[in-house]
């Protein structure tokens, strides 16, 4: 009886102990992750102002005439049209040469 | 020695072991109960540590969520002159990573300190370099930073932050106490080491960051406004430029430009009267576009009528021993091809024919004297006396523009309300404020103050206005396919050396709307002091046209007149 008592007390104190000794291993673990957590997050915003940056209309535009040769639709190349969204957009045929200029260079926008 | 009796012996063990047991038994009453709230105070000492948490700076959107503000923890270097053996070598590994002088920083880290900034807020990269050095005595702190990634895009309505993360600037300024981050304290549980082990119960959450911000700016059309104002101040060698487009129906400001520009990343080196806003802290006698105003009292009180009849006395006209002129030689015309040909004395005569009080009266209802409400700071209500301080002339005066002030804003808002059919809306920038969790926390509506003029009025103005722009002083505004409706301004302003209205000292501007029948955008462009020709048709209305094209095109708006357009793509 007094050793199945003196076992039970035992294995008490050592649960305790234990236990004691649990939350202060996960308490580091936490902050741990809390550091890593802080560490991404600081890597997010600098991607996210890195995108911000990159993604810039001035530097997009300068990009696009510079590197890729693009310039701004000059008068009459895009026409904004409204049509019904269930008609498709087909080209006028071009009867004389002037139209046939035109419909080459036409962008066909549609809006509701 | 006779030796004590077996029961002696143990009763002095007994004793002993009493005596010793009382003893522990006294000091752990002593500690547990006597010193306990001492000891305990002591020994949280130890082992908590209270850290100051500071949220970050919410971020600044455009009405698309493209990010034009935002924070980021950036390093900041200090030194401990005190632990550093070698000052010399120190400096001159940091210079090149910190961009400092070697010599500064071998200054500072030879005074008698134990603590010394070296450089703060630094580029990321340079952290990284640094962590790679792992130099002693020296140590990094990360801190916010306020980032402005699209660089001088909206700078003058975006304002600024400074090194403590405040706002000092734009809307930065303004809404300072939605940005700003929360402050919190937390108390951490450390270990023998020193080091955080656990926060003092598991709920305790960090410092919130601060609201983010919703503007009505759209950053492309921004984009487009600077682009177009800065080639004309550059082309036209002036001295500043304004452009201001908004959303005639709501009063929402879609770009807001200033040029010259700067960069809010790099205040620092700038003066004060660069990232001054100049569309609200700026008046300027607007000259010919004030005639809008009253073109739209004379309908409204029904003095006039589009085909009123008015003389223009061929140029010259005399008021209060003053003469009034004319650019050309005026016959008699009719009241619309007064505002086509912007006949000085026909506004005249027709500001005579409202007389006074009605002439202050509409001006006070289009919101000139008065701010215009928007959020942003600094703004001023211009420059506008009651008649009872004006002189003889004023009346002929203001009706034509001059003697009275008025800020690029006060004339957009005012002439937007013509594009909406009388109503004078009031012109906002932020349209939603979420908190860090992105609930929503506010949102603007569109406001309306008061119906200015009738529907009717609006119309005909607007038609008129529209003969400005096809056959008279406003025809480089035209987009072709697009009904523009529009007005030209040239003001003369009073040269500061003589004191009287200089001949070279000019403001041109253009204030419009497009599409005339269902406005899209109202636009005022304003250029100060241009060199060469100063004339508002000139220099201001070819900028309407160029970022107006743009904007509609960008915004898909359907044009009026397609086969115009396309004939206009082959005449070019």
């Amino acid at each position: 009886m007094k050793t199945i008592a003196f076992a039970a007390i035992t294995s008490l104190v050592l649960l305790f102990v234990w236990e004691r000794v649990d939350i202060v291993r996960i308490g580091y673990h936490i902050e741990r992750l809390k550091s890593q957590k802080v560490v991404l997050e600081r890597e997010r915003d600098e991607l996210r102002v890195k995108l911000s940056a990159l993604t810039a209309p001035e530097r997009i535009a300068r990009m696009a005439s510079d590197k890729l040769g693009m310039v701004l639709p000059d008068k009459g190349q895009v026409v904004v049209v409204h049509v019904e969204p269930e008609i498709p957009v087909v080209p006028v045929l071009a009867e004389r040469e002037s139209e046939m200029k035109l419909a080459k260079n036409v962008v066909f926008r549609r809006t509701r | 020695m006779a030796a004590l009796p077996f029961r002696g012996r143990r009763f002095v063990v007994a004793s002993l072991l009493a005596a010793g047991f009382g003893i522990v038994l006294v000091r752990l009453v002593n500690l547990q109960v006597q010193q306990a709230a001492e000891l305990t105070l002591r020994a949280d000492r130890q082992h908590q540590k209270s850290v100051t948490l500071e949220g970050a700076r919410g971020t600044i959107y455009d009405r698309n969520s493209k990010v034009l503000a935002m924070n980021m923890e950036v390093p900041s270097v200090f030194g401990v002159p005190t632990s550093l053996e070698d000052p010399h070598r120190t400096a001159r590994n940091l210079s090149p990573i910190l961009h400092v002088k070697a010599t500064e920083l071998e200054k500072k880290l030879k005074q008698e300190k134990h603590f010394v900034w070296l450089a703060r807020k630094l580029e990321p990269e340079q952290g990284r370099r640094l962590e790679q050095l792992s130099l002693g005595g020296v140590g990094v702190v990360m801190e916010g930073r306020r980032f402005y990634p699209k660089g001088p895009l909206l700078s003058h309505v975006l304002g600024f932050a400074g090194m403590d993360d405040r706002g000092l600037e734009g809307v930065e300024l303004r809404y300072e106490q939605y940005l700003r981050g929360e402050k919190r304290t937390v108390v951490l549980q450390r270990d023998a080491l020193g080091r955080a082990v656990f926060p003092k119960g598991l709920n305790e959450e960090g410092a919130s960051a601060g609201h983010s911000l919703t503007l009505t700016v759209d950053e492309v059309i921004q984009y487009i406004a600077e682009k177009e104002l800065d080639e004309a101040v550059n082309r036209s060698n002036a001295k500043s430029g304004t452009i201001v487009v908004m959303d005639p129906r709501t009063g929402g400001v879609l770009a807001m430009a200033v040029s010259p520009r700067f960069d809010p990343n790099t205040v620092g080196s700038l003066v004060p009267d660069r990232w001054r806003n100049r569309a609200l802290t700026d008046t300027y006698e607007p000259g010919s576009t004030m005639k809008t105003v009253i073109a739209a009292a004379a309908l409204e009180e029904k003095v006039m009528a589009p085909e009123s009849m008015i003389y223009g006395e061929n140029g010259q006209m005399q008021v209060a021993k003053t003469v009034i002129h004319d650019h050309e030689r005026l016959g008699w015309m009719t009241f619309a091809q007064m505002l086509q040909k912007s006949s000085n004395i026909g506004a005249a005569k027709v500001g005579m024919a409202l007389g006074e009080w009605r002439v202050f009266d509409y001006l006070k209802e289009f919101g000139f004297g008065d701010k215009t409400g928007i959020d942003l700071p600094g703004e001023t209500g211009g420059l506008l006396r009651g008649p009872r301080g004006w002189g003889k002339r004023s009346l002929a005066s203001i009706s034509m523009g001059q003697e009275i002030g008025v800020t690029p804003l006060q004339m957009v808002t005012a002439i937007s309300a013509i594009a909406n059919g009388g109503v004078l809306m009031k012109p906002y920038l932020v349209s939603e404020i979420r908190n860090a969790k992105g609930q929503l926390i506010a949102q603007t509506m569109p406001q309306a103050r008061r119906r200015v003029i009738s529907a009717d009025t609006a119309r005909t103005l607007t038609h008129i206005l529209e003969g400005v722009v096809i056959s008279g002083t406003g025809t480089k505004a035209a987009i072709p396919g697009y009904r523009v409706a529009g007005k030209t301004g040239t003001a003369q302003k009073v040269d500061p050396r003589t004191g009287a209205y200089s001949s070279t000292m000019l403001v041109g501007s253009f204030v419009g709307y497009v599409p005339a029948e269902d406005p899209r955008l109202a636009m005022i462009v304003m250029i100060d002091e241009p060199h060469g020709e100063g004339w508002g048709g000139v220099v201001a209305a070819p900028v309407f046209r160029r970022v107006g094209e743009q904007v509609l095109n960008y915004l898909g708006v359907t044009v009026d007149d397609p086969i115009k357009l396309a004939m206009a793509g082959i005449e070019s």
